[in-house]
């Protein structure tokens, strides 16, 4: 016996709507139009330091050592460290390595988890099976303990001069040992979608594989590793400050804010606590602003968890 | 039940084998891309002739395919991996054996892990548990806003802060107040003492079990919360059982899985958390033990404490699906 | 347990078991209130089946769970109305003693068996749960009243299937294991919300014969909450057809086949597809329910009925009327026959 007189609903999802409700939904919030000013500050700074300094960071003139900050206006507005080097001009150009290696290393984990999901998760089979197995065996290896074991080894490791030269070998590990967690989501979000409706309809009427992938699933998994976004630009941040500190991060004689922090820690008691607390301060300020857009992001397009 | 065990403890061993092999590659290549490839262990330092012959030895750096970039080296391997067999880890650069160092360390990884744990027990669930029941009222948004915050403070940033900024000030107030051997005195002490293990772990093992029990909150809020609204408890709740009842048998329950397995996420997590600090901590555990490697430039201590806590690891998560397993009866059977 | 009524022999006979009074459920989201039961009338006698028919969102599982209590209480309300069981009018019972009366004597069997049990427990610790906490009956005593409890529903080789878990039962085994469930602590209602909707055909037909055995064998009062027609006819004795949280007709079964004074009840006995009407086109009812947040001024069904007069659009929504016979319609025509 069927049921009387329901008519077909049919669902139809609109990815490209829920953009523009997550947009509005997010700007209306305080603390995110905060954060996002605050970490597209500092993106500028790091891809103009010259507009914040006018000296070179690696001029450093031992006879000035030690400056305490001076204010806006003078020669050395934050001070000079125990080498002669100028605080505000490391500030500014340590912004860039920090801030090109957390993108470099999203985009790249970014591209390689949404192939290796959209693939395993499509074609299942042995293509599934293999990008199984070796999720699980990188899952297994925590991030920090890859990076210190290779950056070891690479120590002696000569790349270059050059702003990526200067990041690839902490780029490459990081991303290595990154792109896990994108791949889940896509290959989980691609198995969802597979089963809806429209992309069967699709399919029936001969929709290509790489179409199907691209044009009807992409844009559903897209959405669900978005929110992952920056949480792990302020993941890479924190933890090239980590590795810096061990003197495996950005080379010298490149600055980084994890060098700066490395440095001056020691020199908090010793009455030049400016020394540590500038560095410091910018990668609080940087992390937690990544950190409040990711967490809105994710509740924006999670509604369940409200 | 019994077959599900067995063929997760087989898959177990199996990504042992492969993580194993993974680190091998890993470190073959770096080695190999070094030029001089017993150099790789020393760094910056110049090794002694001895030294530099011992590593080649224990490494089979001798072996030609070490001079072929990309070869993935399989013979060290074996001989490496019956080493390990032997219980046979490496030394340090002094000689002293992986294992005896180990051996030293681990108590007080150990304790460290106890916070830890407690910190998360108590916090992530009670907190958790809290804002699952009074959802959406102004408790529920305040822990949750709580929980970005102490998201947003890197592990290495807090204890950079601790460490560097509070301790003294706050050791030298405690002394001037208490006396010099009194327990806050010691609470806030900057580094690792060993007459006091315990005491001087607390505040350390506080602010890292701070740091990872956000995510651990959120998810046994939102365990919960699918719960309450589950039909099971609206199943429950029809047969007329009391409040009580239900919350404990239909709710907490059911939420243990999710919960159950994502320690074996933040584990990991943990381990990292737990490097960073003893490092900045001075607490001479496991992960202090490969911070001072790291940063000495120890790189055969380095490669032997990266293995074994990859293996510790997949026990730990080896041990999470079998919790998962006795919690969930539909995964038995598969 | 004792029982929590003040009852007389006297009274047993006279009062009905369940009675419903002009039940009033809203739904508070956001600043919006939504009417989800406006107005629910009936009552239910010892024996009697009564079926409410509705299509989704007609409010028919609300009433069921307002009775039991099991509504979320914010966002929803019982805003007016009594419930009452045996006289007593439950809305006033605070939370113990309504689950003390509802837990006895009121049980309900949900749609989806395999979501409404909990995975993790076996079906013979969630049969005798209810026995076990509430009147400590001891373990060893449970489980052979599971074993009943199974025999009861029909379920084959019950002492090993009570060790099973949900998950290993067909639909059908599933189902016949949330009846015996319901039928554990001995009701004298039970309220069946769309208990046949997630099998097929065949299956259906047996679990509806299982509910009708059992309610003869204990003269319970059964209110089977569908929206399948085909099924009321079998097995009801009385249908009270919803439609957008309002009754629009309420009749003894036989009439509301003959004689549908609705036209909502018209339409939905002629969408049922009829053997003996093969080759022609199904007839559906044009437009769907309306959302409860945004229900139709005047009578709420004006939009599909085939009969839109200008009073149906203006005049506020028509009660239901007495037509005679112990039928009632909520509608301005209901004079006027609707011929299936």
């Amino acid at each position: 016996m069927t049921s009387a007189a329901v008519d077909l609903e049919v669902v139809t999802d609109q990815p490209g709507g829920t953009w523009a409700t997550v947009g509005r939904h997010m700007l209306r919030r305080p603390d995110v139009i905060l954060a996002t000013l605050v970490s597209l500050f500092f993106i500028v700074v790091a891809a103009f330091p010259g507009l914040f300094s006018r000296t070179d960071p690696q001029h450093c003139d031992i006879s000035v050592a030690k400056i305490k900050p001076q204010g806006f206006g003078h020669p050395h507005p934050f001070g000079t460290d125990p080498s002669g080097c100028d605080v505000l001009a490391q500030l500014a150009h340590g912004a860039r390595p920090s801030l090109l290696l957390a993108f470099t290393v999203v985009g790249a984990s970014l591209i390689i988890g949404i192939a290796l999901g959209l693939l395993s998760g499509f074609y299942l089979g042995w293509v599934d099976a293999v990008v199984s197995r070796l999720l699980e065996v990188f899952l297994v290896i925590p991030l920090l303990l890859a990076a210190l074991l290779l950056l070891s080894l690479f120590r002696n490791i000569d790349a270059g001069d050059g702003d990526f030269a200067t990041i690839v070998q902490p780029a490459i590990v990081l991303t290595g040992f990154g792109w896990m967690g994108y791949t889940r989501y896509v290959r989980a979000a691609v198995l969802e979608s597979k089963n809806l409706d429209y992309v069967r309809a699709a399919r029936a009427l001969g929709a290509s594989d790489l179409r199907l992938m691209f044009s009807h699933i992409l844009p559903n998994a897209i959405a669900s590793v978005t929110a992952l976004v920056p949480t792990a630009i302020a993941g890479v941040i924190s933890a090239e400050a980590v590795l810096a500190f061990l003197g495996i991060g950005v080379r010298p004689p490149a600055i980084s804010w994890g060098i700066m922090i490395s440095s001056g820690a020691p020199w908090f008691t010793g009455g030049y606590p400016y020394l540590l607390l500038f560095p410091l301060g910018c990668l609080l300020a940087t992390v937690l602003s990544f950190v409040v857009i990711g967490d809105n992001l994710r509740d924006a397009l999670d509604p369940k968890l409200k | 039940m019994v077959s599900y065990v067995i063929r997760r403890v087989l898959l177990g061993l199996f990504t042992v084998l492969l993580v194993l092999l993974l680190l091998h590659l890993l470190t073959t290549l770096a080695i190999q891309l070094n030029g001089n490839p017993a150099l790789a262990f020393f760094g910056d330092h110049v090794p002694t002739a001895s030294q530099l012959h011992a590593v080649e030895v224990r490494y089979g750096l001798g072996d030609s395919c070490y001079q072929q970039p990309g070869n993935p080296c399989l013979g060290p391997f074996w001989h490496r991996l019956s080493e390990y067999a032997h219980g046979d880890f490496g030394t340090d650069l002094e000689g002293r054996p992986l294992t005896d160092l180990l051996a030293q360390a681990l108590p007080n990884t150990l304790r460290l892990f106890v916070i830890v744990t407690i910190t998360w027990l108590i916090i992530g669930m009670l907190l958790g548990s809290v804002a699952a029941r009074f959802r959406g009222r102004p408790i529920d948004h305040s822990i949750r806003l709580t929980s970005v915050l102490i998201d947003a403070f890197p592990v290495f940033v807090m204890l950079v802060v601790y460490r560097f900024i509070f301790t003294v000030p706050l050791t030298t107030w405690a002394r001037r107040t208490f006396g010099s051997d009194s327990i806050p005195a010691l609470l806030f002490k900057p580094s690792y003492s060993e007459e006091h293990p315990w005491l001087t772990l607390i505040i350390p093992g506080l602010l890292l079990g701070l740091t990872g029990c956000a995510p651990f909150l959120r998810l046994v809020r939102a365990a919960q919360l699918e719960n309450y609204n589950a039909e099971h408890v609206r199943t429950a709740r029809s047969k007329g059982l009391s409040n009580a009842h239900v919350t404990a048998y239909h709710i907490v329950r059911n939420s243990s899985v999710p919960v159950v397995t994502a320690v074996g996420f933040v584990f990991a997590d943990a381990l990292s958390g737990a490097v960073i600090t003893e490092g900045v901590m001075n607490i001479r555990g496991m992960g202090n033990l490969l911070w001072q490697s790291v940063q000495k430039s120890d790189v055969s201590v380095v490669v032997g404490i990266v293995t074994i806590l990859s293996v510790v690891t997949i026990g730990v998560m080896l041990l999470v699906d079998l919790a998962y397993a006795a919690l969930d009866p539909r995964i038995r059977l598969d | 347990m004792t029982e929590t009524l003040t009852d007389t022999r006297a009274d047993r006979a006279v009062a009905p078991l369940l009675e419903v009074d002009d039940l009033h459920v809203e739904f508070r989201s956001g600043r919006e209130v939504v009417s989800a039961v406006n107005g629910v009338t009936f009552t239910l006698e010892a024996g009697r089946t009564l079926a409410i028919v509705g299509e989704s969102g007609s409010g028919k599982s609300v009433t069921a769970q307002a009775i039991m209590r099991l509504l979320q209480t914010p966002p929803a309300r019982i805003s007016g109305g009594e419930i009452r069981f045996r006289g007593q009018d439950l809305l006033a019972l605070p939370e113990p003693e309504h689950r003390a009366v509802c837990g006895e004597h009121i049980a309900i069997v949900f749609q989806d068996a395999l979501a409404a049990l909990n995975p993790v427990y076996t079906v013979g610790f969630q049969l005798t749960e209810a026995l076990r906490s509430r009147r400590h009956v001891p373990r060893s005593e449970a489980r052979n009243r599971a074993v009943d409890l199974l025999d009861l529903v029909q379920v084959p080789n019950p002492r090993q299937r009570i060790k099973e878990y949900p998950h290993q039962f067909s639909g059908g085994m599933r189902q016949r294991v949330m009846i015996a469930m319901a039928l554990a602590l001995e009701p004298e209602v039970l309220i069946a919300d769309e208990p046949t909707t997630a099998l097929d055909v065949t299956v259906q037909a047996q679990i509806m014969r299982l509910l009708g055995e059992i309610q003869a064998e204990r003269e319970m009062g059964l209110i089977l909450i569908t929206h399948d027609l085909g099924v009321v006819a079998e097995v009801a004795d009385q249908v009270n057809v919803m439609y957008a949280g309002r009754m629009v007709e309420a009749a003894p079964v036989e009439e509301i086949f003959a004689r549908p004074a609705h036209p909502y009840t018209g339409a939905l006995l002629r969408s049922i597809p009829r053997l003996d009407q093969k080759g022609q086109q199904l007839e559906a009812i044009g437009g769907r329910p309306p959302e409860l947040s945004h229900i139709p001024s005047g009578c709420p069904f004006h939009p599909r009925c085939p009969r839109d007069e200008d009073v149906c659009r203006t005049d506020p929504p028509p009660q239901l009327r007495d037509l005679g016979d112990d039928r009632y319609a909520a509608c301005h025509f209901a004079e006027e026959s609707q011929i299936p």
